[in-house]
């Protein structure tokens, strides 16, 4: 199809194009044809993480940019979004955390087969639920999303939230060597069995730690989308308490985070409100202090001079509208465990499987550094993987997820968010959904989900180098 | 270090009394913030007369790669001290007589996380071979074993 003869040139399409031009991007923006219609290329392309004067590095790009375009659906309206391959290479588009048919569902050998070089692929759904999404590819999905293959999914609630603004932050991760290109390396043994390809530089929307500027009394919904290979983030917003309204885009009981402190792993998306109370004028840093000894200020709220937008904050509720989830039938729930083993100090659980401890590092040369159940599924997904388990479609599935390693595992299931039950043994508040479940070392955590949508799914860590590295599994739905 | 210095030092060393070490040795330890099997080294390290300072780093195979450590021979952890990089759980012995013997080479390395190394638990399952490297670009040689 001819995308440039549209005669429904949009609003957004003119933003986009806006956008491209102020960014200096000499190449197409994602061109919105109609409502839920895009075009985007995958190819080879030039970043300036330090802004538009800083120097260039080579990134794979969603049309030019890092990150790709942030595509806007609406709720129950279809979308149909064209990707055209300019890689030298295979690749896929997974729409992470839209539940959609598993033929969309951008799995390589899996789901569909791969777009080779110079080829296009049609991926048609229809968004069920409103919230913050993102895309990715799922194919050599280490180099790929470390080249910067990445962009933000915003569903559209059918009534508009009352909020002043409105914005996204997509988060990356970035290893650039000394000369600011993007570090070799990918894959390393020691990255594969230990926390992943964790990186130096860390981009807000695609530029450093700059200033965002905002307005005294506004309230903001801001998306927070962490797009890292394996960056765990811990952010504080001082002097500001950000209420949860949405985790993996999925509305829950909004509330304070605890200690103030959200914890993003990589593929979670949350999203908060944030009644803006500082004083004109003032600038209050956003902390990401996860790791030990490695806090870093990620950027810093500045204000501008004009006053208050209003003397007190809004006092209209913050929760959003819930999605229309399947609620889980806990009575007659069939059980499924899903134990994760291996890495670095594990102890030796996965001797005869691919790795062993004691005997050199595991997860040499894109071998097994990982387990699920004893079984180390490597890669990005391919034709032929046996399901761990088969759901009868309908079925509530009651599922445990262990971890038995020494390592923090982002687990995300595809085609479906979870309700998340309880966590060790404690049961989690705010009634919360996700599809990508942060399990800490040695943590246990019960979900649920009705198996209403049939296919072979994916179930693995977002630590993109443990998941190919064996923390991987998939599951069929009949 | 250029080689030519290290010759010098291999040379002075050679020629005069070993010096015991009876001082403090100084020296900094590169490690993953969410391993602790280093830090039970570097206390190890500690009670054997070295003085560590510990500095908890995200791109440590960045660290190791940059210092010369062969990829398929990584340690869990870079140290470097007086000169040299010592990779993974060398044990002490052996990183005493690296900064005695001072070889003309960039440093060694303990690859993986061997059961029963010094700051692992477990029983030791075979020795333990530690690899001395350049960064000429010559094969790796055994250093010691133990």
């Amino acid at each position: 199809m001819n995308s440039v003869s549209n005669p429904f040139i949009t609003r957004r399409k003119f933003l986009l194009a806006a956008a491209s031009i102020a960014a200096a991007v000499p190449i197409r923006p994602a061109l919105a044809m109609a409502t839920g219609e895009y075009r985007i290329r995958v190819a080879p392309s030039q970043a300036r993480f330090a802004g538009p004067d800083g120097p260039r590095t080579p990134v794979w790009a969603y049309d030019g940019t890092v990150p790709g375009p942030t595509l806007r659906l609406r709720q129950g309206q279809p979308a149909r979004i064209i990707v055209e391959n300019g890689l030298d290479e295979d690749t896929t588009v997974h729409w992470h955390g839209i539940r959609l048919p598993n033929a969309m569902d951008g799995v390589p050998g899996l789901t569909q087969k791969p777009i080779r070089p110079g080829e296009n692929f049609i991926y048609e759904f229809t968004p069920p639920d409103a919230g913050t999404f993102w895309y990715h590819p799922h194919a050599n999905s280490l180099v790929q999303l470390g080249r910067g293959l990445a962009g933000a999914l915003v569903v559209e609630e059918v009534e508009p939230v009352a909020v002043d603004r409105d914005i996204l932050w997509l988060l990356q991760d970035w290893r650039l060597a000394a000369d600011g290109q993007i570090a070799g390396g990918f894959g390393s043994a020691m990255d594969a069995s230990m926390s992943g390809r964790v990186g130096n530089v860390v981009t807000v929307n695609g530029t450093g730690p700059g200033d965002r500027s905002v307005k005294a009394g506004e309230r903001v919904r801001l998306r927070l989308a962490n797009a890292s290979l394996a960056r765990m983030m811990a952010l504080r917003f001082e002097g500001h308490r950000p209420v949860v309204v949405a985790i993996d885009g999925q509305p829950c009981d909004p509330h304070e985070p605890e200690g103030g402190r959200l914890v993003l792993a990589p593929a979670m998306r949350i999203d908060i409100v944030l009644d803006m109370q500082g004083h004109p004028g003032s600038r209050h840093a956003v902390i990401d202090d996860f790791y030990d000894g490695l806090a870093y200020t990620l950027t810093t709220l500045a204000y501008d001079a004009a006053p208050p937008l209003r003397t007190h904050p809004l006092d209209t509720p913050v929760g959003l509208p819930r999605n229309p989830l399947p609620q889980p039938d806990l009575a007659g729930a069939e059980r499924q465990e899903i134990v994760l083993q291996g890495g670095m100090m594990g102890g030796g659980k996965l001797k005869g499987v691919g790795g062993m401890m004691g005997m050199g590092m595991m997860g040499m040369n894109g071998g097994a550094a990982w387990a699920i159940n004893g079984m180390s599924m490597t890669g990005d997904g391919h034709a032929g993987m046996a399901p761990q388990f088969t759901l009868k479609r309908g079925v509530t599935c009651h599922l445990t997820m262990r971890n038995e390693t020494a390592w923090w595992h982002p687990m995300h299931v595809h085609g479906f968010s979870l309700s998340v039950i309880s966590r060790n043994g404690s049961p989690v508040p705010h009634r919360q959904w996700q599809d990508t479940v942060l399990l800490a070392p040695k943590d246990t955590i019960e979900c649920a989900f009705v198996a209403d949508n049939p296919g072979d799914w994916m179930l693995h860590c977002h630590v993109a180098d443990h998941q190919m590295a064996g923390l991987m599994t998939a599951f069929r739905v009949t | 270090m250029k080689l030519t210095h290290r010759l010098a030092a291999l040379s002075l060393l050679i020629a005069t009394p070993l010096p015991a070490f009876a001082a403090t040795i100084n020296a900094v330890m590169y490690k993953n913030p969410q391993c602790s099997c280093c830090e039970s080294y570097a206390n190890y390290l500690e009670h054997n007369g070295f003085k560590v300072d510990i500095k908890p780093v995200n791109n440590l195979s960045q660290i190791s790669s940059d210092a010369g450590v062969p990829a398929d021979l990584e340690g869990c952890h870079t140290l470097m001290v007086d000169g040299y990089i010592v990779d993974g759980l060398v044990p002490v012995e052996i990183v005493k007589k690296l900064l005695t013997e001072r070889p003309a080479i960039t440093g060694i390395t303990l690859a993986g996380m061997p059961a029963g190394a010094p700051g692992m638990g477990g029983e030791k399952q075979g020795p333990f071979v530690v690899y001395a490297f350049t960064k000429d670009g010559k094969a790796p040689t055994v250093y010691a074993t133990e």
